[in-house]
């Protein structure tokens, strides 16, 4: 796929939120619903930055947080914390899955001249679950490819 | 299929034939696929231009296997060809198509267990009846939906079935082993139909159909029971309607033998018969047997209660159930499930104690009584009767004992004790397991038995009952018991145990679920590879249940299965540690205590054992276990659960117990999959998850990892 369809296919809507005063973007698609941060059942044996599991209306649903996942400093939940639950493929499987953001901003419509690739950084950053960068109105915002970030290897359990 | 294209269709099987014979004796590949185009041409004139494309494909082939892969190829496409109709006529309705399919296997299972009864009383003719019935409808149902050769073929069989309800075919072994294989194939072919319409390949059943049309027809033809292999379908003719044999039937054994009656008659039978028959089937006090004699089918008796009522209420029983999908069945149950919590959350809410209206807590409490019945009423749901597995397992016995040679007979108690769908289909597995290998290590061969003064005839149990707030399933066997020295012996061989190890006899018997453990000297059909109990084992810990085994050497082992009665329903033991809270099973704990200081003992200054009453129990916290990152409690203060995991005990520590609720048992998922000592999570009160504790991770836990040393 070259680089030009890849961004086409990127275009659209895209939810935007806040992490450590940084701005991302997921698509709007891939969203279910945003709810206000809630209480989290720890499950052990499962990397740092996989908070454990809640209760969406009898559906246990597990929790990662983004900032954890991302090594961004840890900051005590706020009025504005919130969980985006998006639907993700795990092993071929679609499932729900929680992410804890700072805040969520807007939906934005992202056009495909909006979007650029993301530079490669080399070994200095790692950019795999980064799906490009778009520039809107002077800010830059980041794209997640979210089944690369909720991928198996980041949420399944350790012991696994 | 009309009659030219079968002709043409037999001699372009004659052709292949002759071209693969060329290719052998004159391998010159430009004349074999001169040839080839030969045939693919003559296939493309009369109209199957896909057969002649794939018979084309494969011209190119080496030469030496060509002649083989040419008549494999052509036998599948036969077998497509001959099936198109069928998949079509499946795929044109598919609500009316996959309501046919369950209802036909539906029907072939019952057909199934008929046959299984009626050959322990071949001259009960309601038994006859109740196969003629359902196959007459399955003929009928797939008749009316347009399936040719699964109407062709029920026919054929259906008209054996006819024949000896009409008394014109006496009924022995061969006629029910040719009706079982029939059902066999059908279910094997409906389920074809079904894979093909949904664009799978499929299997081609084509040979061994028509190896069975044709046996089915000379046992009509003759009359009576010949015992023939039947011969491979390569070139049996396809004959569309039976042939009206007239030959009188030949009954063999006296018809009215009573299955209960000695078997001085029968066993005298055969001998009139010519001599490549096999003995009718011997009635259950069976005349003495010679290993490797004519194989006897087992006798499975029915002692349900259900069972022995006449077989009209039985039928309206069943018409008056409705289907419904599973998932569907599913969702309402975890409705109502959720609905259950929100009930006790409304109704332990603090806000409605504060009104303290008459009216409104007399509403609440009739609402409370109705979701309780709604609830128990979803769960009843779920609940199968486990008949339709102990069936299963019968025709395993049946089939197995033919092929040991040992006569068995298998007694089924209590089919009707209904269990949780899922456990039903789950238990399958390890039952096929247990009595696999109660047939090959349990039961001894007839000459054993004699020298030990047993009856030479086996006998096996099915057992299944409620105790308590348990299901029990027993497969038994009066067969030679679990020989201890033998398993230990074995044991301390393949290094499972040391030799030095002194163990129990529970501990001795419990040896036989490990993996890779078989004590039997040479691997059978049946088994003696060492998989299989440790199967059981491990479907049984997944279904919470647990085994236990008694055995008396010589005179047989008793394997009990105790099974929750719902996976869906837990109940559970709360306790909190840290900000947390947890459930555990209450079946896994032994009991909960505050200990006293002189209870703790420490080594090393680090408590590390609770004395309960005459046991030494070792702690370990909760918080330790899980790494939650809550301080640690002194022991005094906190409450010690005793966890049970088979013959182990675990003293968790935790804060305090919160008391004892049912819950409704949610998986984490496959994220957390990997995660030990959790069995998953249940919605506690306030809406929030609560772990489910799984003690034989949480043993195994210990094992592994150092936690129960804490840094002093």
């Amino acid at each position: 796929m070259s680089e030009e369809t890849k961004n086409e296919s990127a275009a659209g809507k895209y939810l935007t939120f806040a992490l450590a005063q940084e701005e991302y973007g997921v698509p709007v698609l891939k969203v279910r619903e945003i709810i206000k941060m809630m209480d989290i059942t720890g499950v052990p044996q499962v990397p740092s930055h996989v908070k454990g599991v809640i209760n969406l209306r009898g559906k246990v649903i597990p929790i990662v947080d983004l900032r954890l996942k991302f090594n961004l400093p840890v900051e005590d939940s706020t009025e504005r914390t919130c969980i985006i639950v998006v639907e993700v493929e795990l092993q071929a499987r679609r499932v729900m899955l929680g992410m804890v953001v700072d805040y969520v901003s807007e939906v934005l419509n992202i056009s495909s001249d909006e979007i650029e690739p993301m530079p490669d950084f080399g070994e200095r950053l790692d950019t795999e679950y980064m799906q490009g960068v778009a520039k809107v109105k002077g800010t830059v915002k980041l794209l997640l490819d979210l089944d690369k970030v909720l991928s198996t290897d980041t949420v399944f359990a350790r012991a696994a | 299929m009309d009659h030219t294209r079968e002709v043409f269709c037999s001699e372009i099987e004659h052709r292949l034939g002759r071209i693969a014979c060329d290719a052998i004796l004159d391998p010159s590949p430009e004349v074999v696929a001169a040839q080839v185009e030969a045939v693919a041409a003559d296939l493309d004139a009369a109209g199957m231009a896909d057969a002649a494309g794939r018979l084309r494909a494969l011209a190119h082939e080496p030469i030496e296997q060509l002649g083989a892969r040419l008549k494999t190829e052509w036998s599948d496409w036969r077998a497509h060809d001959e099936l198109r109709g069928d998949v079509d006529a499946l795929g044109g309705d598919a609500e009316l198509s996959s309501m046919f399919v369950a209802e036909a296997l539906d029907h072939l299972g019952t057909i199934e267990a008929t046959l299984l009864r009626l050959e322990e009383a071949p001259d009960d003719k309601t038994l006859l009846n109740d196969v003629f019935r359902p196959f007459h409808t399955v003929k009928g149902n797939a008749g009316a939906l347009g399936l040719v050769t699964v109407q062709h073929f029920a026919h054929t069989v259906e008209s054996l079935l006819d024949r000896c309800r009409s008394g014109r075919h006496p009924v022995g072994s061969v006629e029910i082993d040719i009706v079982l294989k029939s059902v066999d194939l059908l279910t094997a072919l409906i389920t074809d139909i079904a894979e093909r319409s949904a664009g799978a390949t499929g299997k081609n059943l084509r040979a061994e159909r028509l190896s069975l049309i044709e046996a089915l027809e000379e046992l009509m033809a003759n009359g009576s029971s010949v015992n023939r292999q039947p011969k491979p379908a390569s070139d049996a003719p396809f004959i569309l309607e039976p042939t009206p044999a007239a030959a009188p039937a030949v009954p063999i054994r006296p018809e009215a033998a009573p299955a209960e009656a000695p078997s001085a008659s029968t066993s005298a039978s055969p001998t009139t018969a010519p001599a490549a028959m096999p003995s009718a089937p011997a009635p259950r006090a069976a005349a003495p047997m010679t290993a490797g004699g004519p194989p006897a089918p087992p006798a499975a008796t029915n002692q349900a209660p259900a069972s022995a009522q006449p077989a009209g209420s039985r039928e309206s029983a069943i018409d008056a159930t409705v289907k419904v999908d599973t998932r569907k069945l599913d969702g309402l149950v975890d409705m109502v499930g959720e609905l259950v919590i929100l009930q006790s959350l409304i109704h332990e809410s603090p806000a409605l104690a504060r009104i303290g209206d008459e009216r409104l807590t007399r509403n609440l409490a009739q609402l409370r009584r109705i979701t309780t019945d709604l609830q128990r009423g979803a769960m009843s749901m779920r609940m199968v009767p486990i008949r339709q597995t102990f069936q299963k397992m019968s025709r395993l016995v049946r089939d197995l004992s033919r092929k040991s040679g040992k006569q068995v007979e298998l007694t089924l108690v209590g089919e009707d004790t209904e269990l949780d769908r899922k456990v039903v289909e789950d238990i399958n597995d390890p039952l096929m397991h247990m009595i696999r290998n109660s047939m090959d290590h349990g039961i001894e061969s007839a000459e054993k038995r004699a020298a030990a003064g047993k009856r030479e005839v086996g006998h096996m149990w099915l057992r299944a009952f409620h105790q308590g707030g348990s299901i029990i399933i027993e497969v038994a066997d009066d067969g030679g018991g679990l020989n201890k020295e033998r398993i230990l012996a074995k044991a301390v061989a393949q290094g499972i145990v040391s030799p030095d190890q002194k163990l129990t006899d529970d501990e001795i018997h419990q040896l036989i679920f490990k993996p890779g453990f078989s004590t039997a000297e040479k691997v059978t059909e049946i088994s003696g590879r060492g998989v299989g109990m440790d199967v059981v084992r491990r479907n049984i810990d997944a279904l919470r249940g647990r085994i236990e085994i008694a055995s008396t050497q010589g005179a047989g082992t008793t394997i009990s299965i105790k099974l929750p009665l719902t996976l869906a329903i837990l109940d559970g033991l709360i306790i909190a540690s840290g900000s947390e809270r947890y459930v555990i099973p209450t079946f896994a704990v032994r009991e909960s205590l505050r200990p006293t200081p002189a209870q703790v003992h420490c080594i090393q200054q680090v408590p590390r054992l609770v004395q309960v009453r005459d046991r030494l129990v070792p702690l370990i916290w909760l918080s330790d276990l899980f790494d939650t990152g809550a301080p640690r409690v002194d022991a005094s203060e906190a409450t010690v659960v005793v966890v049970e995991d088979e013959t182990r005990l675990v003293g968790l520590v935790v804060d305090r117990l919160v008391g004892k609720q049912e819950v409704v048992v949610k998986s984490l998922g496959d994220a957390f999959a990997g995660v030990r000592g959790v069995a998953g999570g249940a919605i506690l009160g306030d809406g929030r998850i609560g772990l489910i504790l799984d003690a034989h991770g949480i043993v195994t836990l210990i094992d592994d990892s150092d936690v129960a040393a804490p840094a002093a």
